[in-house]
């Protein structure tokens, strides 16, 4: 940095640079503190004796393996249902007339604020067998028993749907604003349908949005806990899951630990596969 | 978070910190050269809840009155948190709750000081648990099964093999979510006799539980989950820990206790490694040996203390629902919690694929 900032002294370019830096500076300590350390110290700990027997024990047996095919397989499925919710509330927000759209971002961001662990005991509230939901049901006659909301996937997926579906309504809504609402008009203009115009215009111009609220929220939900641990009655798996048990019931952290590292190197190759992706796209 | 973890590194002392210790011992003989200097305060770490409330009745408030040293309460008791409070020599706990086999795992990972014999009197308590070298045996604990006696008009399980039975005693069930116990309560099912269940079949075991697998509706894995789940109503029997159903006793809701196979634990008490101030810890752990103390809380959590004197102590209409009692300890067993540190490894990992399959 210093060398350079030396060649070009006086460019407008390099003090700007240097400036960035220095901004950026403190953000970056504190991330390689409270986040770069603490991780390599976790990879230090899932090497143990210097061995890659933790790795092992994570790739053998299957267990391990499932489980985190399993929480993948949760994660899509609750990214999908946020993107089914998350799309058309986003747009929503962002083509409302104020009062609305602003009564609407309220109604998004207080849950938002409120803890994750009261709001999954709510929910525990509205599914069980004596819930809200079924005492509804029961008393109008819909069910003869209680529905099995609760203690099982359904309830899980509903849980982690109302905690993710922020992280993927702003950036859509933060990109829907952006979108120039002339282009559609001139699209219908020209005589398009509207899916058409939803299809070829709309869609592609918040793509962006959506990839990056899809990828929030699937990384979120591969490393949920409480939520699975609350509502999933013990039959359903997710990794971090295992995780804690080994941390606190075998006090196996060197196993913990490489459990950690193999779920933030699936992360890490997920998210560069879907940068590639969206390069690729846009060459 | 240092690097070292294992008993060895943790046990080595300074050559000051030996010569030390072998010139008080010189001097008089028990360890403590003179009484060290009082500390105003000292933290001691249990399970929480209903817990640490009979814990300041019963010991708390007296250890305040007699050594003017200001009790604070923390929870969990967390086995983990222990280690990595050794691990990093930043120990806040005085004293800490362990339950378990849990307390055999700490032990052998040397996260604990030793218990001083000299000022911590064990000569009134059962032979088994006279020598402990670390854990002092605070209580026992059972777990077992609870039930609705509103919603169970029929007749409730008694016993492994007719839980296992869904036909003649049908009713939403919940079991832990962890091998232990469980395993335990497959083969008493199968009909193995009690003093044979060590060490387990895990083969066994887990054919008979792919039995009982699809009738369970809820895998609880915090210990205020089953009573919880009967008040509610989201099932009618649950396995639990006695004193959690023993506090919905007591306040008469209307759940009862089956003590018909239930598995018997150790629960301990111990000081952990490098604690500040170690002397006050073990005459803390003096006071709770006391067995007046001990009734004291016993009779609000029914988890009895193992003073042999206690029943001198104890409320009549504690007696009953007593752990330990003479009625109900015959028909319980006594975990292994041996077998259990030595392999729970393989059966939490059985147990989880277990778990996994459908």
């Amino acid at each position: 940095m210093t060398a350079r900032a030396g060649r070009t002294r006086g460019s407008r370019a390099a003090r700007l640079r240097l400036l960035h830096a220095a901004l950026a500076a403190p953000a970056a300590l504190l991330l390689a503190a409270l986040f770069a350390y603490p991780l390599l110290d976790l990879l230090r700990l899932s090497l143990e004796h210097g061995s890659l027997a933790h790795y092992e024990a994570v790739f053998s047996g299957g267990l391990y393996v499932r489980v985190l095919w399993n929480t993948a397989r949760i994660a899509v499925i609750v990214t999908v249902a946020c993107a089914v919710l998350g799309y058309p509330l986003a747009h929503f927000l962002a083509t409302a007339p104020r009062g609305w759209a602003l009564f609407g971002l309220l109604c998004v961001v207080l849950p938002f604020w409120t803890s994750l662990l009261v709001r999954t005991y709510a929910w525990m509230v509205l599914l069980g067998n004596n819930g809200v939901v079924n005492k509804l049901l029961l008393a109008a006659g819909i069910v003869a028993e209680p529905l099995p909301l609760m203690h099982n996937e359904l309830g899980v997926v509903v849980g982690m749907v109302h905690v993710l579906l922020p992280y993927f309504v702003f950036p859509v809504y933060a990109v829907m604003l952006r979108v120039d609402r002339d282009l559609m008009a001139a699209a219908e203009g020209l005589g398009a349908p509207l899916w058409q115009v939803v299809r070829r215009i709309y869609l592609p111009l918040t793509l962006p949005g959506v990839v990056a609220g899809g990828t929030l929220v699937f990384i979120l939900a591969l490393g949920f806990f409480i939520t699975p641990a609350l509502l999933g009655g013990g039959k359903v798996m997710m990794i971090a899951l295992l995780i804690d048990q080994q941390v606190a019931q075998m006090l196996n952290w060197g196993l913990a630990s490489a459990l950690c590292m193999v779920l933030v190197a699936a992360i890490l190759v997920f998210h560069a596969a879907l940068k590639r992706i969206a390069r690729s796209r846009a060459a | 978070m240092t690097g070292n973890f294992s008993g060895r590194d943790l046990g080595s002392l300074t050559r000051r910190q030996l010569l030390g210790a072998g010139l008080a011992v010189g001097v008089v003989g028990t360890g403590w050269a003179a009484e060290p200097e009082k500390p105003k305060t000292m933290v001691v770490n249990s399970s929480g809840g209903v817990v640490n409330k009979a814990l300041r009745k019963a010991f708390f408030t007296e250890f305040e009155r007699r050594h003017g040293i200001r009790i604070i309460d923390t929870s969990p008791a967390d086995t983990a948190k222990l280690r990595a409070m050794v691990a990093s020599g930043n120990v806040e706990w005085d004293v800490t709750e362990i339950a378990g086999q849990d307390g055999v795992l700490a032990e052998r990972l040397g996260l604990l000081e030793p218990l001083d014999h000299s000022i911590i009197d064990l000569s009134r308590f059962p032979d088994a648990v006279k020598g402990n070298k670390y854990l002092f045996p605070r209580s026992v604990y059972s777990t077992v099964l609870g039930y609705r006696k509103d919603k169970l008009k029929a007749g409730h399980p008694v016993g492994w093999a007719q839980f296992w039975d869904v036909k003649k005693f049908p009713g939403r069930r919940s079991l832990r979510n962890h091998p232990v116990d469980n395993l335990e309560y497959a083969l008493l099912a199968d009909g193995v006799p009690k003093d044979k269940l060590y060490p387990i079949d895990l083969d066994r075991a887990f054919r008979k539980l792919d039995e009982i697998r699809p009738h369970i509706n809820v895998w609880w894995t915090a210990g205020a989950q089953p009573a919880q789940l009967l008040i509610d109503g989201e099932v009618d029997m649950a396995t639990g820990w006695s004193g959690r159903f023993y506090d919905l006793v007591m306040k008469d809701a209307p759940v009862a206790i089956e003590w018909e196979g239930g598995a018997v634990k150790e629960s301990d008490f111990a000081i952990p490694k490098g604690a500040k101030n170690v002397y006050w810890s073990q005459k803390f752990l003096a006071l709770m040996a006391e067995a007046e103390r001990q009734a004291i809380y016993t009779n609000e959590l029914g988890y009895p203390g193992l003073n042999l004197d206690l029943v001198k102590f104890v409320e009549p209409k504690v007696l009953p629902l007593l752990i330990t009692s003479p009625e109900n300890l015959p028909k319980q067993f006594f975990n292994d919690i041996v077998w259990w540190a030595d392999n729970q490894q393989v059966a939490i990992d059985r147990w989880n694929k277990w778990m996994l399959k459908g």
